[in-house]
């Protein structure tokens, strides 16, 4: 279970948007989304393979702690990229992305890598919020942007694993002191990982993963 | 990582309806058969408890005969089963998350209860898992937290049981309060939360008897090693090296300090008795309170005073809780360092603390308290137990059963090391709030039980300790308050007070005057604190009537707003900022400004200063501009916000200059000549804006382009007369359209004919011509391209065109001189913002002024001949909503001189006193160097009108003149001019002191003194003498002096004339050359109508204020003679 890194996310946006069901979805395929069932998580981890090396992934969902001033303060300030999800079929999750976001930038470091999430892009016919306005609205406000659908799996290993390259990506940089656990990343405990082995036996994991 | 296991259960064979009662009965059959862990069932076993999961969660929500089925096989005890073999990780985290899947998605409430009964959920939670792995570690308190989301007042019966004192969720998750991994500790904290929230008393008692102490002071104690830290970073920082450190140290003492408010607002009475004990006693005095009077070597574990400033900054900003913050308060404002002493003084109850106020470490580990705390409650769980006589067992043999204050000292015993048992038992505080009676050292049982015997169970006294018998007044008159305040402050020691105050002390730098600024800040706004403790020490309270301040407080924070208009003054913006804000909250008692005139008369003094400040940076660039509206915007944009600045890191460590440390600019020194610059506009305009509020006058002049002034889109002007270039207007979006175009003095419109009326217009685009960029088009000697940025308030963001078109005109002869017109335009625009500018600093106009746009300026006379213009709202249309809004009702002003000139009206203060001096009686000399000469022809006509009204501003003879004291020699022969602050004590303050005693400076403030004529000051005739004539109630009697002098400073001011000119812009002086003709006529009618009104205006009055504003003590007239030509004997360096 060796890893390079391990990135802290969490997950943020209204109730009911689907964080913990993206979460599931993410660090357990097996759990199938099915029509009569919706299974969500709130805490989950999972590796990940980027540039060859491993990278664990743990994600936090802060659901139900928002009337803690001090919880919500320090998950911000624990992650190294939050998710910042709406539903696609509910305006008003959307109109309150606002609101998130300045609470996001006001608590955590400034180089969290911020992803945002137009959830349940499987229920077209329902759609409140046009695919343009989450663009426009993560380019204005410097995000990554995305559509998923937790139910179909749509986009979802895409938006966590994109979220964690951008990650990497500041790491390359320098901009992340990554020897600062306080931002979220942690560097594994035998850094230089034997990455002639272990990508492999990851690779055939998510292989497995991935299938279902 | 799960995916291996896929397909092992129900697979493939049975794809059908893995969600049925059915495949729970077969998945059950595969979990009997592999009752032990092996290495070759482990896959299939987690996939066996995946899918029990979902079917569960299945079944929750579709068919509830699977949870009987669930129940009824007790397959819980499998899962137990299973983790107690030595499983592994791989089975462990699978349990775990299936655990947390669980109870995360079942929704009915009959579901929760049958997963919850049985006792199994606190089996598992006190199985010891492998906690060195942190997959394991993440996963089992994310299970904890997940559960603890779901207790109410119901389900809290599954985790707590009440005989026999457990109440594992809670327990379990505690010991992880200071793990080192964040999110486990966040996790942890929210488990609490959940505890606490719940309104259950007797799992509250509980929690307080059994867990409280113990958690309490490790947290504490845990939150103290992190404040030590801190201040060892600050202390061991070099250049700055550690601010990525200290800024998580200081993100973590914030997120402490939430975390305990967040506990405090769920107000579990008793439980906040315990942490408000121990905060108070254990952490916030003795580390913090202490660490403000101790010498720097007397005590190894103390933290330095400008951290502990800062964090108790912190500590009042955010937790609110009124028993806490209270009796913190008073022994910050009112208690002396008796709290520390023990000592057994029966009339002190506050001095009876017996030593105990310690920051020391807890003798246990969390962990192994609660263990002993269980056992011990197992042994006599017959006794009702409460927190105080939570006991040991020795406690027990002493204090008998009595249930009284022994066993708060029990408490500490208990788990405190035997060294020092005795010492610290003594002195808890509760105990020494009930045993004042009792001797209050509380050591000897007898003492406790005697106490204890009156004492209540669970009422705390911690609040009162801190009472102070003295100053317990009501109903006491604001002067005997006031006297009152000096006296205790004289006779009472209060040394915290006294360090707070006097560190307030900006001489050097103002690296703790920013820190106390803002605990005074954080104290005066907290709700938690008692009025009256700030009322006694005149405190300022936000939005409060009163009559008095506090005399030390304003006059230090006068101070520091002199310091900061210093020269090399080393106050920050922020500093000042708040400096401010404090002040205004001190005098100002609702609509009314109690401030003493003394005191206004040092602000006055201070605004002075800055004035003069700023004028030595003052040129006549164009970025001066740019930078001058700028800093209003800024200013104005975004106020301070002490919460945001306290929860800074960076000004924490020494003040530094360098802004490539990263740090904003109002929270460090001015680097270099710009920011130099830019801090001295600050100061001026927060001084300004400072000394016009308190004098309950408008702001006329600031901002230099009001919005509402300006035309705005959709305005219908009358364009009779005016010059209009018709063009056709290419965006760069590819739009067209004809538009007429108009340059008006501040802008340029774009209109459209109105269609009602002849010869008006519909704007449909105006911008400011300062802003403007014109250039022509490469191939086409027809067409002009056209940019107007938008000031933006951040220097950081891009500029934002407003407008980017090209302009194509008929023929290039109209382009020409539409090029000519915008462009000359642009530079009018500007200069008329320099030269109010320069008004508002009492510098000479330059020349120019009254040539606007080259526009036949002639036609003055008559306002028809008038080129239209924002300020006139005979011009608007009459549906105009704006037009009644302007303040500048006559017509027949200059441009650009309407504002000044109104304000010369409406407010005498001395900025503005003046109509400015282009329009004043200056106008005929003081600029042009064509007519310099005409000044000794002029002034003796003037004189008399001209001295009320000219610009007195002495003092910044040797502020602009760059030390010249050699200015001032012959006009000051008394005192040397210097800053008010810097003045030598010979002053006049004596004299003030016998006239008003309550109008008077305190002593200890003798070093700050009043420029020497405050107005509305009474005359002290005992003085004036000496410094010849100070104010001038009378012009006449100083007429003939001023005259003599002023033959003396002529040359002088005709040489530096000369020499001033020359500097000037060149092309100025060439569209001057016409001007300077007309200049008389055009201003004659102005000046004399300023002049009247100045002349018919309380003359004395008038003069008396002026004077104050700018004189200093030892001034004489003469030096105010010579100001009234500031910019002639003063600017010529600055211009070079």
């Amino acid at each position: 279970m060796a890893y390079a890194y391990l990135f802290k996310y969490i997950i943020i946006g209204d109730t009911g948007v689907g964080k913990s069901c993206l979460l599931l979805q993410f660090t357990d395929k097996r759990f199938q989304p099915v029509h009569d069932l919706t299974i969500g998580v709130e805490f989950g981890a999972r590796m990940i393979t980027i540039d060859g090396k491993q990278i664990k992934l743990q994600i936090w969902d802060t659901a139900g702690q928002e009337s803690f001033r001090s919880i919500t303060r320090s998950y911000y300030r624990g992650a190294a990229g939050a998710l910042l999800v709406y539903d696609i079929t509910r305006r008003d999750t959307f109109n309150h992305l606002t609101t998130w976001l300045e609470d996001a930038r006001q608590h955590s470091n400034s180089n969290m890598v911020i992803m945002l999430i137009g959830n349940k892009s499987d229920l077209e016919s329902r759609r409140e919020v046009k695919k343009e306005e989450g663009e426009a609205f993560a380019r204005e406000h410097g995000l990554i942007f995305m559509e998923t659908s937790a139910k179909t799996a749509s986009n979802v290993e895409e938006a966590f694993i994109n979220t964690a390259k951008e990650i990497y990506e500041k790491i390359q940089e320098g901009v992340f002191d990554i020897n600062n656990e306080a931002n979220g990343i942690k560097i594994g405990p035998q850094h230089p990982t034997t990455n002639s082995t272990l990508p492999g036996s990851q690779g055939g994991q998510q292989a497995g993963g991935g299938c279902c | 990582m799960f995916g291996r296991s896929r397909g092992w259960v129900g697979g493939q064979g049975k794809t059908k309806n893995i969600h049925s009662l059915d495949h729970l009965k077969h998945v059950y059959n595969v979990l009997t058969k592999n009752t032990t862990v092996t290495d070759h069932n482990r896959n299939l076993l987690v996939e066996t408890i995946r899918s029990i999961t979902e079917i569960l969660i299945w079944g929750d929500q579709n068919d509830s005969s699977v949870f009987d089925f669930f129940l009824e096989k007790n397959m819980f005890a499998f899962f137990l089963n299973i983790l107690r073999q030595k499983s592994g990780r791989y089975v462990c985290v699978q349990l775990l998350q299936t655990l947390n899947i669980l109870f995360e998605n079942i929704s009915h409430e009959t579901s929760l209860y049958y997963l919850l009964s049985n006792n199994h959920v606190n089996s598992i939670i006190v199985h010891k898992f492998d906690f060195s792995d942190e997959e394991i570690m993440a996963y089992y308190i994310s299970f904890l937290k997940t559960l603890s989301l779901k207790l109410n007042n119901h389900t809290v019966h599954f985790f707590y049981n009440e005989h026999t004192n457990d109440f594992a969720l809670y327990t379990e998750a505690i010991k992880f309060f200071n793990h080192p991994e964040s999110m486990v500790r966040i996790a942890v904290r929210t488990i609490t939360l959940n505890v606490y929230k719940v309104d259950n008393q007797h799992m509250l008692h509980y929690i307080r008897d059994k867990t409280a102490v113990p958690y309490f002071s490790n947290l504490v104690w845990f939150i103290g090693s992190h404040v030590i830290e801190l201040d060892k970073c600050v202390q061991t920082d070099e250049e700055h090296k550690n601010r990525g450190k200290l800024s998580d140290l200081v993100a973590e003492h914030l997120d402490h300090l939430h975390y305990l408010n967040d506990i405090l607002i769920i107000n579990c009475e008793f439980l906040n008795d315990v942490l408000t004990d121990h905060l108070l006693n254990r952490l916030f005095l003795p580390l913090y309170v202490y660490s403000l009077v101790t010498p720097e070597t007397s005590e190894d574990r103390k933290i330095n005073p400008q951290v502990s400033l800062y964090l108790l900054s912190q500590v009042f900003l955010i937790i609110h809780y009124r028993p806490l913050v209270s009796a913190l308060a008073d022994v910050i404002l009112n208690g002396d360092l008796s709290v520390f002493t023990p000592q057994t003084d029966l009339h002190k109850i506050t001095a009876s603390a017996g030593g105990v106020r310690r920051f020391t470490k807890p003798p246990e580990s969390l962990e192994r308290s609660l263990e002993l705390s269980r056992h011990r409650g197992r042994k006599r769980t017959q006794k009702r137990p409460n927190y105080k006589n939570l006991g040991e067992d020795e406690d027990e043999d002493r204090a008998g059963g009595g249930a009284g204050s022994g066993g708060g000292g029990g408490v500490q015993e208990g788990w405190d090391d035997d060294g020092r048992g005795g010492e610290r038992e003594g002195g808890r505080e509760r105990e020494k709030g009930k045993g004042t009676e009792g001797g209050g050292g509380g050591g000897s049982s007898k003492a406790s039980k005697a106490s204890g015997e009156t004492a209540e169970e669970i009422e705390m006294v911690v609040m009162e300790k801190c009472k102070v018998p003295e100053l317990t007044e009501q109903n006491i008159t604001d002067e005997e308050k006031t006297a009152a305040a000096t006296r205790t402050h004289a006779q009472r020691s209060r040394p915290f007070l006294d360090m707070v105050y006097s560190a307030l002390d900006c001489s050097n730098d103002d690296y703790h005057a920013l820190f106390v600024l803002c605990l005074l800040y954080a104290v005066s706004h907290s709700q938690g604190i008692n009025r009256d403790l700030l009322e006694r020490l005149q405190l300022p309270v936000p939005e409060q009537e009163r009559s008095s301040y506090s005399l030390v407080l304003v006059e230090r924070l006068i101070r520091v707003m002199s310091q900061a208009a210093q020269p090399d003054g080393r106050v920050r913006l922020a500093t000042l900022e708040l400096s401010c804000l404090l002040l205004k909250q001190s005098v100002l008692s609702g609509n009314q400004c109690i401030i003493k005139d003394v005191h206004l008369a040092c602000l006055e003094g201070a605004r002075e200063e800055s004035l003069h400040l700023l004028r030595r940076f003052y040129k006549g660039e164009e970025i001066f501009l740019d930078m001058f509206e700028d800093e209003y915007r800024s200013m104005t944009s975004k106020p301070l916000n002490v919460e945001y600045l306290m929860m800074d890191a960076s000004v924490l460590l020494p003040p530094t200059g360098t802004p490539l440390t990263g740090i904003d600019f109002v929270k460090r020194l001015p680097c270099g000549d710009v920011e130099k610059t830019r801090r001295a506009i600050r100061v001026f305009f927060m001084l300004r804006a400072l000394s016009l509020q308190l004098q309950g006058e408008p702001e006329t002049q600031l901002p230099l382009t009001r919005p509402e002034d300006l035309i705005k889109t959709d305005d219908v002007l009358d364009l009779n007369n005016s010059d209009l270039i018709a063009c056709m207007v290419v965006s760069k979006d590819g739009g067209q359209a004809q538009r007429f175009l108009a340059v008006d003095v501040y802008q340029m419109s774009l209109v459209e004919p109105e269609s009602k009326r002849l010869g008006w217009g519909v704007v449909k685009f105006a911008g400011l011509l300062q802003d403007m960029q014109v250039s022509g088009v490469e191939d086409d000697s027809r067409a002009l391209n056209i940019v107007i940025h938008k000031p933006s308030s951040n220097p950081h963001a891009k500029p934002l065109p407003i407008l980017q078109a090209n302009f194509i005109f008929a023929d290039h002869i109209r382009c020409i001189i539409a090029k000519q017109r915008l462009a000359k335009g642009r530079i009018q625009a500007r200069r008329m913002k320099m030269q109010r500018i320069a008004a508002l600093l009492d510098l000479p106009v330059q020349p120019g002024a009254s040539e606007v746009l080259g526009f036949g300026q002639t036609a003055n006379a008559s306002p028809s001949g008038l080129p239209f213009r924002f300020y006139e709202q005979s011009r608007r249309a009459p549906n105009d909503p704006t037009a009644n809004r302007s303040v500048f009702a006559s017509v027949d002003k200059v441009p650009g001189f309407a504002v000044a000139h109104c304000v010369s009206q409406h407010s005498p203060s001395p900025l503005s006193s003046p109509s400015p001096p282009s329009s004043g009686s200056g106008s005929t000399g003081r600029c042009d160097s064509v007519t310099a000469s005409t000044i000794s022809a002029q002034s003796p006509t003037d004189d008399g009108t001209f001295l009320e009204h000219a610009p007195p501003s002495s003092s910044g003879v040797d502020g602009d003149g760059g030390g010249g004291g050699a200015a001032l020699a012959p006009s000051a022969p008394s005192t040397p001019v210097l800053a008010p602050s810097l003045t030598p004590a010979s002053q006049p303050t004596i004299s003030l002191l016998t006239d008003n005693h309550t109008d008077a400076l305190s002593v200890e403030s003798l070093t700050l003194l009043p420029p020497a004529d405050p107005p509305h000051m009474h005359p002290c005739a005992s003085y004036v003498p000496a410094t010849h004539c100070l104010q001038r109630p009378d012009a006449s009697i100083t007429e003939e002096d001023e005259k003599a002098e002023r033959g003396d400073e002529e040359p002088q001011e005709e040489d530096s004339l000369t020499m001033d000119e020359t500097e000037t812009d060149a092309t100025v002086k060439e569209e001057n050359t016409t001007m300077e003709l007309i200049t008389p006529t055009e201003e004659g009618p102005e000046m004399a109508e300023g002049n009247e009104q100045e002349g018919d205006g309380d003359a004395a009055a008038g003069a008396d204020e002026q004077g104050g504003d700018s004189l200093t003590a030892g001034e004489s007239a003469e030096a105010e003679d010579a100001e009234q030509h500031p910019g002639e004997t003063l600017d010529s360096p600055e211009l070079d």
